[in-house]
């Protein structure tokens, strides 16, 4: 059976018994892992390891094809491997890990050692973060894509050869001032995160968690008009009453008083302070005529039937329809913390009722400063941090991300010397113009002031059980100096920034490494050249069966005192574009998203050299 | 089901694509029925693309039995060994159905070749999509998709390098884009045959409604266009590759039945450098090295430019059929041995 003779053709047979052999990893098995996972087996990837903590839902199966109707609410990353079966022509070996990458008892740094390749599909920041940093510990070669809507991008990363993740900076969830928040909303956006993160949340989420919207220090920085503050404060007073009739009044009382002390009450008492200054363009709030309203509520609650518009997802829903949501929300929410069933809830859009509730407020809200009302669909979509996402993109995206991961093994191999690989690659961003679909670009070197790998080398510092009671901190200093450290220079902190040494706290030179409070498997310390001579070095304590120090060549430290003017020019010999294009919002929250293959383009690539085919 | 409303079902389970191209477009897949000719690993990215973004009918025409081959990114086809030799699509259609059956799913094994007599069959279809044909079969079908009124979409891949030919007859888009410094002006052509008609400014907000009208040629144009070297500058035309010639001169040659066979390096030389001499474009661009990288990876079947060809393909169908962005207007390149992927409008 001739199945491999394409992939021997396109890929030589060297090359392509090489993939055979090789172990790779996969992190993310959503939109763009499906497509990638199909296109890693139909490669010949000899061991595909996958790892996701994510379970599936139906708004997946418009592009993970690899999920099924009955799937739904099953692991994606042991889903996956069982699907790709139908199609594992070349018996790829496949090992599906259901959990978070960065637990590090589950995937400690031993388990990272064996892959030769990393593969990034994933749809958050922070984890995203950390496969980058664990990839500079052990210098592997990591694939790092994104998509959303019609855009996308991969950037191949060769540990300090080219750029790390985190050497272009990436835009965040944008914040608002808490006085457009609380007192002067002007767009949707507003209204809809007031009735999230601050209506909602007062009412029934943990109290404790913290609430920049309800920061005294905040609001004082934003404004100095005393009768502003009063009333921010009055306003929190009467939500924290509020927040008690939950459980000691009946939902007709709860709410009565909801709507008039939020919708009424609070835009009166704002009247009455209001002023240009307040108003920061804002249009002058109209209080909820909640009298007129109540005895048409009361006809609307009579009628069961009515209970279908809270499933009228795309309507505009009218004032009264609002209101009626937000009753039938609010008793629903009021009925689970009463039952004793939940001690608090938190929002989350595919939570039925937290959505109605915040949809209905927010629209309340947005009807009283004059402002356009959203339908409980586009509501969903800001709320949730929801980022559109289709099958076309991800898989464009992620056959871009085997072809260029497969480039690594059709080209000869330095050990960790990238010089050659990096050369040959590219980053490729997917973005359609009448001329081109994509645009690729050479991959640039690290960035002088990424704290991720420009100022810092990163190793794993192996040490045996019995070295690492026996062996002293004086002994580790002794071989830091082979790195070109002088014992006099440094200082060695731990990870939280507590300092184990420097020429004036020597009083844990004799001590052994084991009995040094915190330091264990898994622990990072960072040594620094207070000489400012050599970069730093971030070393990952790994308790394994024979004791070894990375092997590396420190760099000399960089300095940055350059006047800004220069910074710039910096950016542009990098080859990034000054003007953001096509700029992906990254929201912090995204990482709660079940689906999203969340892109991160910092700067579309300028055009690259030409290389020979 | 009704006309035009979706229901809380198909919203629920479109949510993150209807996000994206909005309800009205949603409704336009869900009324669109069209062919696709041949399934091989093109065809398979395709299929699955569409049959996920719920079109309303899809119907597939292959008369090919299962190769060993087609194993490398054909991945509806069972895994098991024993299928070669049997009729693909009935192998096959299970398992596309599974991935939305909300779309109507349908499969043919006639042969192109007397189907195509028939032109009440191709007039069913709102679209064609025609994958891994030789040019004898491309401009027949044209003739016919041509008289009928009907887009047509023509793909197809040779290992590393894949293709997109468009004949979509005409096409205007309506769109709104965010205002640039420079305002856009009407008549602008984006590219030839690709030009802006109407421009709005959109009242309290940065955003212009644009209107592009895009106009087609047939494709027996295409593969004696004189209009490459017009829109490469001197710099483009001086590292323009043999990318384009060679997959034109592989429309001339006849797939070869064993997938170990090269095909014979100076037929290809000869193919090209006509094709060279008929598109203006210098001989020089068919070097050694894509030569010998062509005739070795003639018609080879490779998942991962499968997945972006076809991605790309299905991608713009589904422009095409939102009426609100302007499709590839008329022959994509894809060159992964360089990371490219150029438009030309022949
Ligand atoms: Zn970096």
């Amino acid at each position: 059976m001739a199945k491999d003779s394409y992939l021997k053709k396109i890929l030589g047979a060297e090359n392509f018994s090489r993939i055979q052999s090789s172990k790779v990893l996969m992190v993310g098995a959503g939109g763009i892992g499906c497509e990638l996972l199909k296109d890693l087996v139909l490669t010949g990837y000899g061991e595909i390891h996958i790892v996701d903590l994510d379970t599936i839902t139906l708004s997946n199966l418009n592009r993970q094809f690899l999920f099924r109707q009955n799937d739904i609410n099953k692991s994606k990353s042991l889903t996956v491997s069982k699907a790709v079966q139908h199609f594992n022509y070349l018996n790829a070996h496949l090992v599906s890990h259901h959990g978070n990458i960065m637990d590090t008892n589950k995937f400690p740094i031993t388990w990272w050692e064996q892959f030769e390749y990393v593969f990034n599909a994933l749809d958050n920041l922070e984890a995203r973060r950390y496969v980058n940093k664990m990839c500079l510990f052990l210098k592997k070669p990591l694939m790092e894509s994104g998509t959303t809507g019609f855009k996308g991008q991969i950037q191949p990363i060769y540990p300090y050869y080219s750029e790390c993740f985190d050497c272009s900076t990436k835009e965040t969830a944008k914040t608002y001032p808490v006085c457009t928040i609380r007192s002067s909303p002007t767009q949707p956006v507003h209204c809809i995160t007031w009735a999230k993160e601050f209506l909602f949340h007062s009412l029934f989420d943990e109290v404790e968690s913290d609430q920049n919207l309800t920061d005294p220090n905040q609001i004082r920085s934003e404004t100095d008009n005393e009768a502003e503050i009063a009333f921010f404060q009055k306003e929190s007073t009467e939500l924290a009453e509020l927040r008690h009739l939950i459980t000691t009044a009946d939902p007709p009382t709860f709410i009565n008083e909801l709507l008039v002390k939020i919708f009424k009450a609070d835009i009166e008492r704002l009247l009455l302070i209001d002023s240009i200054e307040t108003r920061r363009g804002s249009r002058k709030p109209t209080p909820l005529d909640v009298v007129r309203y109540s005895s048409q509520l009361a006809g609307l609650l009579a009628d069961v039937s009515n209970e279908n518009i809270l499933n009228l997802d795309t309507k505009m829903w009218s004032v009264l329809e609002n209101i009626y949501v937000l009753y039938k929300s609010s008793e629903v929410l009021q009925e689970r913390i009463v039952s004793g069933r939940e001690s608090s809830i938190s929002f989350d859009k595919d939570d039925e009722d937290t959505l109605n509730f915040v949809a209905a407020a927010s629209n309340l809200r947005s009807s009283i400063f004059g402002i356009e009302i959203k339908s409980k669909f586009d509501i969903k979509e800001i709320a949730g941090n929801i980022i559109p996402a289709i099958a076309t993109t991800n898989a464009i995206i992620s056959g871009f991300a085997c072809l260029a991961g497969t480039k690594y093994f059709t080209t000869p191999s330095h050990g960790t010397d990238y010089s050659a690989i990096t050369h040959k690659s590219s980053t490729i961003f997917v973005g359609i113009t009448p001329n081109k679909y994509i645009t690729s670009g050479t991959l640039g070197p690290p960035n002088e002031k990424c704290p991720s790998d420009a100022l810092v080398s990163r190793g794993v510092f192996k040490i045996s059980p019995t070295d690492f009671t026996t062996l002293t901190l004086g002994w580790l200093i002794g071989q830091l100096e082979n790195y070109g450290y002088s014992r006099d220079d440094i200082s060695i902190q731990k990870s939280n920034s507590k300092l184990l040494y420097d020429i004036d706290y020597d009083d844990n030179v004799d001590l052994t490494l084991a009995s040094m409070s915190g330091l264990k498997d898994g622990e990072l310390i960072l040594i620094s050249d207070d000489s400012d001579q050599l970069e730093s070095l971030e070393l990952y304590i790994n308790i394994a069966e024979k004791t070894s120090l990375p092997e590396l060549v420190l760099r000399p430290k960089v300095t940055h005192d350059e006047p800004e003017q220069e910074n710039e020019d910096g950016l542009l010999e990098n080859g990034m574009d000054v003007e953001n294009d096509g700029v992906i919002l990254l929201d912090s929250e995204a990482e709660n998203e079940e689906n999203d293959d969340l892109l991160i383009i910092d700067d579309e690539p300028s055009p690259k050299r030409r290389k020979i085919a | 089901m009704t006309k035009d409303e979706l229901s809380a079902q198909e919203i629920a389970l479109y949510d993150r694509q209807i996000r994206l191209w909005g309800m009205a477009t949603q409704l336009r897949l869900r009324s669109s029925k069209i062919l696709i000719i041949n399934l091989g690993a093109v065809g398979t990215e395709i299929v699955k693309n569409l049959v996920l973004g719920g079109l309303n009918t899809i119907e597939i025409l292959d008369d090919s039995v299962v190769k060993p081959e087609d194993f490398a990114g054909q991945f509806f086809l069972p895994n098991d060994d024993s299928v070669v030799g049997q009729t693909k699509l009935p192998l096959v259609v299970d398992r596309i159905r599974e991935l939305n059956n909300r779309v109507n799913l349908s499969i043919n094994t006639e042969s192109l070749d007397s189907l195509i007599a028939n032109k009440q069959y191709v007039k069913a279809f709102d679209l064609v999509i025609a994958t891994e044909l030789d040019k004898q079969m491309i401009l027949k079908l044209n003739d016919i998709t041509r008289e009928l009124n009907i887009p047509l979409y023509v793909s197809g891949m040779h290992g590393m390098f894949g293709y997109i030919l468009t004949d979509l007859i005409e096409h205007t888009s309506v769109s709104v884009k965010e205002a640039g410094n420079q305002p856009r002006v009407v008549g602008t052509e984006l590219s030839r045959n690709k030009t802006i008609t109407n421009v709005e400014s959109k009242e309290k907000s940065n955003d212009e409604i644009v209107t592009i009208r895009d106009v087609f040629s047939p494709l027996k144009e295409i593969f004696k266009s004189q209009e490459l070297p017009k829109q490469l500058n001197k710099r483009q035309l001086k590292r323009l590759s043999g990318v384009v010639p060679l997959i034109f001169a592989l429309f001339d040659i006849t797939r070869p039945n064993d997938p170990d066979t090269v095909i014979d390096v100076e037929v290809l030389r000869v193919k090209a450098i006509e094709i060279c001499n008929l598109l203006n474009i210098p001989a020089e661009t068919v070097t050694p090295d894509y030569l010998d990288v062509f005739s070795r990876q003639a018609f080879a079947e490779f998942a991962p430019v499968a997945a972006v060809i076809g991605g790309a393909l299905a991608q713009d169908i589904i422009q095409f059929l939102s009426k609100k962005e302007s499709p590839i207007n008329n022959v994509l390149i894809l060159d992964a041995v360089n990371s490219e992927m150029p438009i030309y409008s022949l």
